[in-house]
């Protein structure tokens, strides 16, 4: 998912032809305080417009934290285009709640089906990563939980360094409490825009812990991503051939699968299944 | 001295927008310079009263430095602007 | 008034020109009769040096007077001292009335603005830009510039379209009897090849040198048979304004995506495998388009025959690496191209001539496999503008354009749809520089735009994954919707400039700004 400064009209008309699976419109960090109102109008104007080609549209509102939130959720939430908002600061499943009230609320008054905007969590101290699952679990709405960058170093009283130790952890829980809260664990933001090795080897070993996607800030980084995480063709045939044979003994009426021979655990079905999911294929035939 | 605003900037795609408030009757007075300007001066003029009727506008000041806005953003500077300006009190 | 084969309303006669040729088609005209000449001459008998004293003694040994054409390269680019300091010397010498020949024009000869007003110069023929134009298209001049392509120049030389009386060769290093070279000395500029011509046809030719060598130099661009005089002068051209350095592929996200759909395009075109030829480009899209095209080389094995064109380091490695075979130079960009033309046999000096002429027996372009251009605007038949901005301004020579497009089995215009607000996509362009007819794709943010006719890339494109293939009519639509409606450019009657195809008819006329 592709960040887009809120208040940068060249990023809003142009941010979705990049190829990301998503973007991000940036009313937070992106914005500086006299230009939120400015930001809020433009993007809303842009929700209006709709035209993100088959990205997923969503909203990083300022946290609850601030003045300005309520006015963010009012601007954005009634379009049709936006499947989502990004809520900075999540601490507690407190916060979800008082998100999810207010999203309700715009939402009736909106004719749009209550509960149908996502909300994404942005974990960023301690205490955020400390209640990830009950955050996660807080709410239907919510579809992920991300942990933070600088704000979530600095809560742990250390500093950004460039092999990321001190977000391992962090990191490592968020995966677990995503999974067992039934939501995709998303990773934070890699900085150094021009160190496309660097991204590169961030994203292999996040991609091995489980997170199901990445966040970027630069278009450049795309093809990077999209390199990790898209399956190979030969990764696909694989997963393929295991679904064919999941669905032939399922029609069969046998519990076991057999491939090339060989017996197939449930387990692997399921990661056949999510190769799947990726590579963007959803019928076997 | 009239209150004015601002919004918008000179980036790429952008246009700075600025009123100031005028006297009641004096009606809408319009000044647009810039990239777009030699083009497209019809359709921004066209945009910018829409936008002003919309918001129950009748005077005012409004100047446009534009590097290359589409309506869009036009709108969105001009609605921006005039929101600014009315909160000044 | 007639309407040409490219829909353009032109005039039998233009003031200033004389009778126009009507454009006929890409390859409708064919050449007749013989080749024009330079006057017959022979060295002083006994003379074994042509130095004279200064330029002012090269002007006036020249016979150079009112009235009269002169010529210029342009390999000096933005640091070229010399036409400025031949045509200061003119006005100081009371020559008026001239017509000037260069091969481009840069922002450092922008004080000829001044040489313009003042009558110095009436005439101009070859590109224009920045102030220069402007004055042209706000009617300061009194006859209408005339545009011609790289090969086009050559071939209007060699018909007898014009006669050139003097050319003014800026030399790198030369020797006392009249020999150039271009790839030695402290103003090296590496090829010569918009300079071939002028030696070969004008009726008198001067080499101005910052670098004099003992005679003969080696090695020779331009022989001595065709240099009558030459000048010493401290610096013939700023080394920083010559040759600017390594170029590096863009960074820019969006010139990257449309760069990434150009090599796409090509990858799926029959013309890609072992052997392929393509132009080499400056800078911006074209130079990030054979970046990913390398790596798509590499990946399947294929290396190049030759690169064509304007070199730059980039194309050195390409060469040293062994990803292309040759490269054939008609002008050289940086110190690496520089150096390796010197040392390197299968990095080849070519002239304009070689590289673009319709009327010879084979140019360079008609070898050409794929070429990567831009246009300020194209329209819904594919003509392309790259002479006026969207305004009617004129902006740009027409440079290899139409000589490329014309000879390469591959032309793309690849451009954002989008220049600001203004489109680059629209109904009817303001000025014909190419035809639709050797424009095969254009490719923008939005994708792929097949010229109808060229159903085989049609076909190759739609078997690619993720590659978007739009029409047309999309494509104009969607930069109509995005830009909203144009107010029309204003302009007058009066003819400021003529834009002719490689033939030396009349493809389309640039009139005066309102």
């Amino acid at each position: 998912m592709l960040y887009l400064p809120g208040n940068n009209p060249n990023m809003l008309t142009r941010g979705y032809l990049f190829g990301s699976d998503g973007i991000i419109l940036d009313l937070e960090d992106a914005v500086p305080m006299r230009e939120k109102d400015a930001a809020r109008i433009l993007v809303s104007k842009y929700l209006d417009l709709g035209e993100f080609g088959s990205c997923e549209v969503t909203v990083r509102i300022n946290g609850v934290d601030t003045e300005y939130w309520k006015e963010d959720l009012a601007a954005v939430l009634p379009y049709k285009s936006l499947s989502g908002i990004r809520a900075p600061k999540v601490d507690t499943p407190e916060t979800v709640k008082i998100l999810d009230e207010e999203m309700s609320a715009i939402e009736e008054k909106n004719n749009i089906p209550v509960g149908h905007t996502q909300i994404f969590c942005l974990l960023e101290t301690a205490n955020g990563i400390w209640n990830a699952y009950d955050i996660a679990a807080a709410s239907k709405r919510v579809t992920a939980i991300i942990p933070g960058g600088e704000d979530l170093t600095a809560d742990l009283k250390t500093s950004r360094s460039y092999e990321g130790t001190e977000l391992e952890w962090s990191r490592r829980m968020i995966v677990i409490a995503a999974r067992a809260a039934g939501v995709d664990p998303l990773d934070t933001v890699f900085p150094r825009i021009t160190d496309d090795e660097g991204l590169r080897r961030e994203t292999e070993f996040i991609k091995q812990l489980g997170f199901a996607g990445k966040s970027i800030i630069h278009p450049n980084q795309i093809p990077v991503i999209n390199a990790v995480f898209t399956p190979t063709e030969q990764e696909i045939e694989k997963a393929l051939k295991i679904m064919r044979a999941a669905k032939e003994s399922a029609a069969r009426g046998q519990g076991a699968v057999s491939v090339d021979g060989r017996m197939v655990d449930a387990p692997v079905v399921k990661r056949a299944e999510y190769v799947l999911q990726r590579a963007g294929i959803t019928e076997v035939d | 001295m009239s209150r004015t605003a601002q919004a918008g900037t000179l980036e790429s795609m952008d246009c700075l927008v600025t009123v100031t408030e005028a006297n009641a009757g004096s009606g809408i007075s319009l000044g647009i310079t810039g990239s777009s300007a030699a083009r497209f001066k019809t359709a921004m003029e066209k945009k910018v009263h829409e936008v002003l009727a919309a918001m129950g506008v009748k005077d005012i000041d409004i100047a446009i430095q534009d590097n290359g806005a589409l309506d869009i953003v036009l709108g969105a500077r001009v609605e921006t602007a005039v929101k600014r300006l009315e909160r000044e009190e | 008034m007639a309407l040409n084969a490219a829909g353009r309303d032109i005039p039998d006669f233009i003031e200033g020109y004389g009778k126009t040729k009507l454009f006929q088609g890409a390859f409708a005209v064919k050449p007749d009769g013989r080749k024009a000449g330079a006057k017959l001459r022979c060295a002083e008998s006994g003379c074994t040096d042509k130095r004279v004293a200064d330029i002012k003694a090269a002007i006036i040994a020249s016979g150079l007077k009112s009235g009269m054409t002169v010529s210029f390269h342009h390999h000096l680019r933005n640091g070229d001292y010399v036409v400025n300091m031949v045509i200061d010397a003119c006005a100081e010498l009371g020559i008026r009335d001239l017509t000037l020949f260069p091969t481009a024009l840069f922002s450092v000869h922008n004080k000829l603005v001044e040489h313009i007003k003042s009558g110095v110069i009436s005439r101009i023929m070859g590109s224009v830009n920045g102030p220069i134009g402007r004055l042209i298209s706000e009617g300061g001049m009194g006859v209408p510039v005339v545009l011609r392509s790289h090969g086009g120049r050559p071939r209007a030389v060699m018909a007898g379209d014009v006669h050139i009386d003097v050319a003014f060769i800026a030399a790198p290093t030369a020797d006392k009897y009249g020999n150039i070279c271009g790839s030695q000395g402290k103003s090296a500029c590496g090829s010569l090849g918009y300079a071939f011509t002028d030696a070969q046809y004008a009726d008198c030719v001067v080499a101005v040198t910052d670098n004099l060598v003992p005679y003969p130099a080696s090695p020779i661009s331009i022989p001595q048979m065709y240099a009558d005089f030459v000048v010493e002068v401290p610096s013939i051209g700023d080394p920083a304004g010559i040759v600017s350095g390594t170029t590096r592929v863009t960074r820019d996200p969006l010139r990257l995506l449309i760069s990434r759909y150009a090599s796409q395009l090509i990858e799926a075109s029959p013309y890609f495998q072992d052997g392929i030829s393509f132009q080499t480009g400056a800078g911006g899209i074209p130079l990030a388009v054979t970046a990913f095209m390398k790596d798509a080389m590499i990946k399947r094995g294929i290396k190049g025959s030759f690169g064509l064109g304007g070199i730059s380091g980039y194309f050195v490695d390409l060469l040293k690496d062994g990803l292309v075979e040759k490269i054939m130079d008609v002008q050289s960009f940086d110190p690496e191209a520089v150096r390796s033309i010197g040392v390197n046999p299968n990095h080849i000096e070519i002239s304009a001539d070689w590289y673009a002429n319709p009327w010879n027996s084979g140019a360079a372009v008609n070898m050409l496999d794929v070429v990567i251009l831009g246009a300020t605007e194209v329209d819904t038949d594919f003509n392309a503008n790259v002479n006026t901005e969207a305004d009617g301004a004129l902006l740009h020579g027409t440079g290899g354009h139409q000589d490329t497009a014309a000879g390469a089995k591959l032309t793309i215009i690849a451009q954002p749809l989008l220049r600001g607000r203004i489109p680059c996509v629209t109904d009817n362009v303001c000025t014909i520089t190419t035809p639709g007819e050797v424009i095969d794709a254009v490719v923008t943010e939005y994708g792929i735009t097949i010229n109808p006719k060229r159903k085989d890339l049609l076909d190759a494109c739609s078997q690619v994954k993720n590659l978007p293939v739009v029409s047309m009519e999309e494509l104009a639509a969607r930069a109509k919707a995005m830009s909203g409606p144009t107010d029309p450019v204003e302009n007058t009657d009066r003819i400021v400039g003529v834009v002719e195809w490689r033939d030396g008819t009349v493809i389309d006329v640039i009139r005066q700004l309102a």
